[in-house]
């Protein structure tokens, strides 16, 4: 607590503005006003300050904006233009203020402030400021505008059978997405700010009478807990709120997709959208729904199940492979047949290491490949591709280094792990095929099932936004298995069948 | 996509299926891997399963007393409810024995993992690393809720079912129904030797005595311990029949482990896995999880009401060095074996007895209204 004490003395000593949401009152004079802005912003380059009189008049007013992040055509076709253009203007300026705000701007929203540290807030986000001399009022305009990514298929998360649309960086768009297509009255936005120097627009939404109260009461008050300067994307959202930040898991779900938040929010879900990213959360998460894909209720219901099950094949796949090679060669040999063990014996001979060195090199080399491709240009990925898929594959097996079996594993493993429809979770799945590993290293099979009896351990305790995150498996919810492994026919599915607050 | 469920919240009650998974998580342990061979040494042919089943019914009737009797006290733990049916030197006098029990037997778990591993996975580790990182386990599960151990039941129970079945449908072409006859060929004492060398196998069905009080909703708790009991009791049937037609009477009864050795013996069509009794094995490590944790649970539920300032962890710790010392003694897998049956048979017999004595308390005592307190 000291130490803290000490920044924070440290904070104040130098000659720093920190917006801590304080009454200042405007000078009546319009110069002040204007220095006082340009003071506390140090006069930046695209602050934009027009100086007017007002027709008729000598009246004088000030337009503030900041150049880049305001619709153009509304400041200049609705304020600039109009404020030139007026006629039978008062001469009084109270009269003047009352005049314009009532009558003369043509745009969505206008409201009056008198604290010059919101009116700052204000211009740094994208609106419009109209002073005018002799006033303690000012106009604020609502002008946010400036350029938008148009809405794109999501990069992360594309379907073959699925709408094309994803969400975008501006939360206004993503919003109208989600209303676009849910259009129930019971549809509930609730709308805070988080960072304590930068205000993030975060928006929760939820469906009235289907979410359960408690849910979204818990996630409001953990929301209303950030204690950070600035909210970098929905990823520190994640990590404030989640329950347990020990645990490789993540706990809350995210996505690109509109139609994932609408049905996970119509099946009781709250999703939690930030300004400034394409990445909505979804919580409380479970692990099945992180095995799910909205692919399985597009295609026809044999397709998804069996989709399904195949994930979950995959799941076990990405996880155990390497660590069963390891004990199986290693310890168990006993257990492959006696045919393939032979054949697998004599590709290794060449080998120098034991088969967890062995296994290492290949899998550290897998997660380089991939963080590689992650970070590279899309036509640079590619001969990524090929120098990981052939070159070091077929050129380690040359050279003796690995056997041709562990080339396998490795490939079956990285594709099971592509599988998996969450990225997030498929890393948490990577890091633990790591501590199977060693585990097969050193106990084989019995390691393997010691480190699987703790993972579950974890899982068992592990709960998102309190709610359990096994949930469907334990504590069985026998009722919500027809959409746990098996997607059940469109017209088996219990659909919230079980939300208790019936209207 | 899941639905968010509005009815299981985190809370810390047992269900009754997690109740009803509990009975066979902690009987189906050790003993299922001995069971067989050593109900046949006792009996002819294949009339062991009438010992395995008479047992199966008489542990179902005391399972069900106990849950009378602890349904009877739907507030109180175990030593509020058996110091107003007996005394409280005699309460406490049972608790201590249940305790040390239970510690013995947690031992001759671990131990036992430790030489089975040694048999059939590993030679060259010494047993107190296996031992050791066993334990750890136990413990790390120890040091969480209580819930949390009945979830992981209703997590590896299916699983470990599962296997045993899959090791039964993969054998079925080695499977010869001329082991299995003639039938009630054995006389009297055979029979009641029989029984008697089932009687550590169900050791584990008194816990209703326990953790009725924990439970969510009493009303249909008999019908937990009965369903509980006999998915034990079908599953011990089960792998007998399966020994016995396959290896026939005489052959299970010589064998060490006929269960493990049954998997010796699955082909699994397209040859992908040769040998699964290090498979099996594996999956068994997870029973002997669940029958370890429960027990541990057991005793910890009852040191901490006496000593209600001490926090389950620290139990926990407490117990662990004990149990892994004990656990050190048996040298040899013959040491082992005696140790495990006089600890089994005797811990299950006072078992018994505790219910009875309880159960005809309850019924001369009556059950205490619940106005006064």
């Amino acid at each position: 607590m000291r130490y803290r004490f000490f920044f924070s003395k440290r904070k104040k000593d130098r000659t720093e503005h920190v917006n801590d949401g304080s009454y200042v009152p405007m000078y009546k004079q319009l110069e002040e006003n204007i220095h006082y802005i340009n003071k506390t912003l140090d006069q930046p380059t695209d602050l934009k300050v027009r100086t007017i009189t007002i027709a008729e008049t000598t009246i004088r007013c000030a337009v503030i904006y900041i150049d880049g992040i305001v619709d153009d055509m509304t400041v200049h076709e609705s304020i600039l233009h109009n404020l030139e253009s007026l006629s039978h203007v008062p001469q009084e300026s109270d009269e003047l203020l009352f005049y314009i705000y009532t009558k003369q701007l043509a745009v969505n929203g206008v409201q009056r402030e008198t604290n010059l540290e919101q009116i700052i807030i204000a211009i740094l986000s994208g609106q419009t400021v109209l002073f005018i001399d002799g006033q303690q009022t000012a106009l604020i305009v609502d002008t946010v505008g400036g350029d938008k990514r148009q809405i794109q298929e999501p990069l992360t998360e594309t379907l073959i059978r699925g709408p094309r649309s994803g969400f975008v960086e501006t939360i206004s768009t993503n919003l109208a997405l989600i209303r676009r297509e849910a259009k129930d009255p019971n549809m509930r936005f609730r709308t805070l700010y988080g960072g304590k120097r930068t205000k993030r627009k975060i928006v929760i939404v939820y469906m009235e009478g289907v979410a359960k109260q408690s849910i979204v009461d818990e996630i409001m008050r953990r929301l209303e807990t950030l204690q950070i300067d600035f909210v970098q994307g929905s990823g520190h959202i994640e990590e404030w709120i989640e329950d347990s930040y020990l645990s490789p898991f993540p706990q809350i779900l995210n996505t690109e997709r509109p139609d994932r938040v609408i049905s996970s929010v119509l099946h009781g879900k709250v999703a939690i959208l930030v300004d400034g990213t394409p990445f909505a959360l979804i919580a409380p998460a479970t692990i099945a729904d992180v095995l799910h894909s909205p692919e399985d209720y597009y295609e026809r219901w044999i397709v998804g199940t069996s989709l399904r099950i195949l994930r979950y094949l995959g799941a076990f796949i990405s996880i155990l492979s390497p660590a069963l090679y390891v004990a199986l060669i290693s310890i168990q040999p006993g257990m492959i047949p006696s045919d393939l063990i032979f054949s697998i014996a004599s590709t290794r001979e060449s080998v120098p290491f034991p088969p967890i060195v062995e296994a290492l090199l290949m899998v550290i080399t897998l997660e380089l490949l991939q963080e590689a491709g992650a970070r590279l240009p899309q036509t640079i990925g590619q001969t990524i591709g090929i120098v990981g898929g052939l070159v070091i594959g077929e050129a380690a097996v040359q050279a003796g280094v690995v056997s041709p079996i562990m080339v396998i594993i490795i490939a079956l493993t990285a594709i099971a792990n592509f599988s998996i429809p969450s990225y997030s979770m498929a890393i948490s799945f990577r890091v633990l095929r790591f501590v199977f590993m060693f585990a097969a290293a050193f106990l084989g099979l019995f390691g393997v099932v010691l480190i699987y009896i703790m993972v579950n351990i974890h899982l068992v305790r592990l709960t998102s936004i309190g709610q359990p995150f096994l949930q469907p498996y334990v504590p069985f919810v026998k009722k919500q298995w027809d959409d746990v492994i098996i997607r059940a026919p469109l017209g088996k599915l219990s659909r919230r069948k079980n939300d208790t607050q019936k209207r | 996509m899941i639905i968010v469920h509005d009815t299981t919240g985190n809370d810390q009650h047992i269900s009754n299926g997690e109740f009803t998974v509990a009975f066979p998580a902690i009987i189906i342990g050790v003993s299922i891997l001995e069971l067989p061979s050593e109900v046949a040494s006792a009996t002819l042919f294949s009339d062991g399963w009438v010992a395995i089943l008479v047992s199966g019914i008489l542990f179902s009737i005391l399972a069900i007393l106990a849950v009378k009797v602890a349904q009877s006290f739907p507030n109180d733990s175990f030593f509020t409810y058996t110091t107003y049916l007996l005394n409280k030197p005699f309460a406490f006098i049972v608790l201590l024995c249940i305790i040390i029990f239970t510690t013995l037997i947690s031992s001759y778990i671990l131990r036992s993992v430790a030489f089975m591993s040694k048999q059939y996975l590993f030679t060259n580790t010494p047993p107190e690393v296996i031992t050791l990182t066993f334990l750890l386990v136990v413990i790390y599960a120890l040091c969480g809720e209580r819930i949390d151990l009945f979830r992981l039941n209703l997590l590896f129970v299916p699983i470990i079912i599962f296997i045993f079945l899959m090791v039964g449908v993969f054998s079925i072409e080695t499977f010869e129904y001329e082991n299995l006859l003639p039938v009630f060929k054995t006389n009297l004492s055979g029979y009641m030797d029989g029984i008697m060398q089932t009687f550590s196998s169900y050791y584990g069905f008194g816990i209703g005595l326990f953790y009725v009080y924990l439970l969510k909703n009493k009303e249909k708790v008999t019908t937990c311990a009965l369903a509980g009991i006999s998915i034990s009791t079908i599953f011990y049937l089960f792998i007998f029949f399966y020994c016995i037609a396959i290896f026939g009477n005489l052959a299970t009864s010589n064998l060490q482990f006929p269960t493990i050795e049954l998997a010796k013996r699955v082909s699994i069509p397209g040859g992908v896995f040769e040998r699964i009794d290090a498979a099996v094995f594996t999956i068994w490590v997870m029973a002997i999880f669940n029958t370890m944790t429960m027990m541990l649970d057991t005793s910890i539920l009852l040191i901490r009401t006496q000593f209600k300032k001490l926090k389950r962890q620290t139990v926990a710790f407490i117990l662990a060095p004990i149990i892994f010392y004990i656990s050190m003694f048996p040298q040899t897998i013959a040491q082992l074996n005696s140790y495990g049956s006089v600890v089994g048979n005797l811990a299950t017999i006072f078992h018994c007895l505790i219910i009875v004595l309880l159960f005809t308390a309850m019924k001369i005592r009556g059950v205490r209204s619940y106005e006064k307190s």
